[in-house]
Protein backbone atom coordinates (compact mmCIF):
# COMPACT_ATOMS: atom_id res chain seq x y z
CA UNK A 1 0.00 0.00 0.00
CA UNK A 2 1.24 3.71 -1.01
CA UNK A 3 0.88 6.79 0.92
CA UNK A 4 1.81 9.57 -1.48
CA UNK A 5 2.54 12.16 1.53
CA UNK A 6 5.89 12.76 1.32
CA UNK A 7 8.51 13.07 -1.21
CA UNK A 8 12.38 12.63 -0.93
CA UNK A 9 14.45 15.08 -1.58
CA UNK A 10 18.55 14.31 -0.57
CA UNK A 11 18.11 13.60 3.15
CA UNK A 12 14.90 15.56 3.55
CA UNK A 13 11.15 14.31 2.85
CA UNK A 14 9.29 17.32 1.65
CA UNK A 15 4.90 16.97 1.99
CA UNK A 16 3.51 15.94 -0.77
CA UNK A 17 -0.26 16.24 -0.03
CA UNK A 18 -2.19 17.98 2.75
CA UNK A 19 -2.10 15.32 5.25
CA UNK A 20 1.51 15.85 4.71
CA UNK A 21 1.89 19.49 5.42
CA UNK A 22 -0.21 19.07 8.43
CA UNK A 23 2.35 16.78 9.91
CA UNK A 24 4.77 19.18 8.80
CA UNK A 25 3.13 21.99 10.29
CA UNK A 26 2.84 19.80 13.88
CA UNK A 27 6.84 19.21 13.35
CA UNK A 28 7.44 23.28 13.41
CA UNK A 29 4.95 23.91 15.83
CA UNK A 30 6.59 20.89 18.38
CA UNK A 31 10.06 22.55 17.76
CA UNK A 32 8.91 26.38 18.13
CA UNK A 33 7.09 25.17 21.56
CA UNK A 34 10.53 22.96 22.31
CA UNK A 35 12.51 26.00 22.02
CA UNK A 36 10.43 28.32 23.70
CA UNK A 37 10.35 25.88 26.65
CA UNK A 38 14.17 25.10 26.70
CA UNK A 39 15.32 29.09 26.31
CA UNK A 40 12.96 29.42 29.80
CA UNK A 41 15.01 26.88 31.75
CA UNK A 42 18.93 27.62 30.22
CA UNK A 43 21.48 29.81 31.55
CA UNK A 44 22.85 30.76 28.25
CA UNK A 45 23.08 31.27 24.17
CA UNK A 46 24.83 27.84 24.01
CA UNK A 47 22.63 25.95 26.84
CA UNK A 48 19.42 27.35 24.82
CA UNK A 49 21.32 26.07 21.20
CA UNK A 50 22.89 22.70 22.78
CA UNK A 51 19.84 21.81 23.98
CA UNK A 52 17.13 22.69 21.18
CA UNK A 53 19.45 20.51 19.13
CA UNK A 54 18.85 17.34 20.91
CA UNK A 55 15.22 17.65 20.84
CA UNK A 56 14.89 18.82 17.03
CA UNK A 57 17.39 15.97 16.23
CA UNK A 58 14.86 13.41 17.87
CA UNK A 59 11.20 15.44 16.51
CA UNK A 60 13.18 15.42 12.75
CA UNK A 61 14.09 11.22 13.00
CA UNK A 62 10.33 10.61 14.53
CA UNK A 63 9.38 12.86 11.67
CA UNK A 64 11.50 10.90 9.04
CA UNK A 65 10.38 7.70 9.98
CA UNK A 66 6.44 8.24 9.62
CA UNK A 67 7.27 9.97 6.40
CA UNK A 68 8.78 7.20 4.87
CA UNK A 69 6.39 5.45 5.99
CA UNK A 70 4.06 7.28 4.21
CA UNK A 71 6.45 8.17 1.18
CA UNK A 72 5.35 8.23 -2.41
CA UNK A 73 7.18 4.83 -4.47
CA UNK A 74 7.67 6.65 -7.73
CA UNK A 75 7.93 3.96 -10.58
CA UNK A 76 9.49 4.41 -14.06
CA UNK A 77 7.28 4.34 -16.95
CA UNK B 1 2.48 -15.40 -47.12
CA UNK B 2 2.40 -16.92 -43.84
CA UNK B 3 6.61 -17.08 -43.94
CA UNK B 4 6.74 -13.60 -45.01
CA UNK B 5 4.64 -12.64 -42.16
CA UNK B 6 6.88 -14.55 -39.75
CA UNK B 7 10.08 -12.91 -41.07
CA UNK B 8 8.28 -9.46 -40.62
CA UNK B 9 7.52 -10.18 -37.27
CA UNK B 10 10.46 -9.41 -34.17
CA UNK B 11 10.58 -9.73 -31.18
CA UNK B 12 8.69 -7.53 -28.49
CA UNK B 13 10.91 -4.71 -27.70
CA UNK B 14 10.65 -3.18 -24.10
CA UNK B 15 11.97 0.04 -23.20
CA UNK B 16 13.15 -0.87 -19.71
CA UNK B 17 13.75 -4.57 -18.57
CA UNK B 18 11.99 -5.35 -15.48
CA UNK B 19 14.54 -6.41 -13.78
CA UNK B 20 15.82 -2.73 -14.32
CA UNK B 21 12.73 -1.00 -12.72
CA UNK B 22 13.02 -3.68 -9.88
CA UNK B 23 16.94 -2.75 -9.73
CA UNK B 24 15.54 1.19 -9.74
CA UNK B 25 13.22 0.63 -6.95
CA UNK B 26 15.68 -1.07 -4.99
CA UNK B 27 18.22 1.37 -5.11
CA UNK B 28 15.46 4.05 -4.00
CA UNK B 29 14.51 2.30 -1.28
CA UNK B 30 17.71 1.67 0.14
CA UNK B 31 18.34 5.79 -0.40
CA UNK B 32 15.19 6.21 1.63
CA UNK B 33 16.03 3.48 4.32
CA UNK B 34 19.71 5.28 4.91
CA UNK B 35 18.00 8.79 4.64
CA UNK B 36 16.55 7.72 7.71
CA UNK B 37 18.60 5.77 9.21
CA UNK B 38 20.99 8.84 9.25
CA UNK B 39 18.20 10.42 11.09
CA UNK B 40 17.73 8.58 13.79
CA UNK B 41 22.04 8.04 14.21
CA UNK B 42 22.42 11.63 14.20
CA UNK B 43 21.02 11.57 17.81
CA UNK B 44 23.94 9.58 19.43
CA UNK B 45 26.38 11.15 17.26
CA UNK B 46 25.34 14.50 18.50
CA UNK B 47 25.35 13.04 22.16
CA UNK B 48 29.29 11.63 20.95
CA UNK B 49 30.12 14.89 19.88
CA UNK B 50 28.99 17.12 22.71
CA UNK B 51 30.37 14.98 25.13
CA UNK B 52 33.72 14.88 23.42
CA UNK B 53 33.31 19.00 23.02
CA UNK B 54 32.92 18.49 27.54
CA UNK B 55 35.52 15.96 27.60
CA UNK B 56 38.12 18.59 25.80
CA UNK B 57 37.27 21.47 28.57
CA UNK B 58 37.26 19.03 31.34
CA UNK B 59 40.88 17.85 31.96
CA UNK B 60 39.79 14.93 34.71
CA UNK B 61 37.15 13.32 31.93
CA UNK B 62 37.56 11.53 29.00
CA UNK B 63 34.76 10.57 26.51
CA UNK B 64 34.32 7.03 27.74
CA UNK B 65 34.37 8.61 31.22
CA UNK B 66 31.57 10.52 30.01
CA UNK B 67 29.42 8.26 27.99
CA UNK B 68 29.61 5.52 31.21
CA UNK B 69 28.25 8.28 33.63
CA UNK B 70 25.33 8.89 30.67
CA UNK B 71 24.85 5.15 31.08
CA UNK B 72 24.78 4.92 34.79
CA UNK B 73 22.32 8.13 34.20
CA UNK B 74 19.74 7.23 31.42
CA UNK B 75 20.48 3.28 31.33
CA UNK B 76 17.27 2.63 28.70
CA UNK B 77 17.82 5.52 26.80
CA UNK B 78 21.71 4.92 26.33
CA UNK B 79 20.88 1.35 25.48
CA UNK B 80 18.43 2.18 22.86
CA UNK B 81 19.99 4.88 20.85
CA UNK B 82 23.83 3.45 21.38
CA UNK B 83 23.15 -0.12 20.88
CA UNK B 84 20.06 -1.29 19.79
CA UNK B 85 19.39 1.14 16.87
CA UNK B 86 22.86 1.56 15.29
CA UNK B 87 22.49 -2.65 15.30
CA UNK B 88 18.91 -2.60 13.54
CA UNK B 89 20.00 0.20 10.82
CA UNK B 90 23.26 -1.53 10.92
CA UNK B 91 21.48 -4.68 9.86
CA UNK B 92 19.15 -3.12 7.47
CA UNK B 93 21.49 -0.99 5.31
CA UNK B 94 23.98 -4.16 5.12
CA UNK B 95 20.41 -6.39 4.05
CA UNK B 96 20.25 -3.33 1.31
CA UNK B 97 23.47 -3.41 -0.08
CA UNK B 98 23.24 -7.62 -0.37
CA UNK B 99 19.65 -7.13 -2.49
CA UNK B 100 21.12 -4.12 -4.66
CA UNK B 101 24.19 -6.52 -5.31
CA UNK B 102 21.61 -9.42 -5.88
CA UNK B 103 19.87 -7.73 -8.37
CA UNK B 104 22.51 -5.69 -9.95
CA UNK B 105 24.78 -8.99 -10.50
CA UNK B 106 28.05 -6.91 -10.34
CA UNK B 107 31.17 -7.80 -8.56
CA UNK B 108 31.91 -5.69 -5.55
CA UNK B 109 33.86 -3.08 -7.04
CA UNK B 110 34.58 0.95 -7.20
CA UNK B 111 31.92 1.40 -9.18
CA UNK B 112 29.42 -0.77 -6.77
CA UNK B 113 30.61 1.28 -3.63
CA UNK B 114 29.87 4.46 -5.29
CA UNK B 115 26.31 3.42 -6.06
CA UNK B 116 25.85 2.04 -2.34
CA UNK B 117 28.10 4.48 -0.41
CA UNK B 118 25.42 6.51 1.67
CA UNK B 119 24.40 2.74 3.14
CA UNK B 120 28.42 1.90 3.70
CA UNK B 121 28.38 5.48 5.31
CA UNK B 122 25.69 4.58 8.04
CA UNK B 123 26.96 1.20 8.58
CA UNK B 124 30.49 2.71 9.71
CA UNK B 125 28.32 5.27 11.65
CA UNK B 126 26.68 2.35 13.32
CA UNK B 127 30.36 0.62 14.12
CA UNK B 128 32.16 3.56 15.50
CA UNK B 129 28.77 4.23 18.02
CA UNK B 130 28.61 0.51 19.09
CA UNK B 131 32.52 0.82 19.58
CA UNK B 132 32.68 3.88 21.32
CA UNK B 133 29.63 2.57 23.79
CA UNK B 134 30.98 -1.09 24.82
CA UNK B 135 34.53 0.76 25.02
Amino acid sequence: MNFPWFKRIGIFFIPATVIGWILFAGEIVFAVYIFRDVDSKSHSVSDSLINFVFYLLISGAVYSLVAWLTSRRYKSV
Amino acid sequence: MALKKIIQMTKPEFKELKHEELLSDVLSNAKDKSVVSWWWLSVPLYIIAALLMKSMYNPQSSLISEIHELTNKERIFSVMFFLILPIIFMLINILSIRKIHILSESPISFKFLGTVWYNVLIILFSILIILIYVL
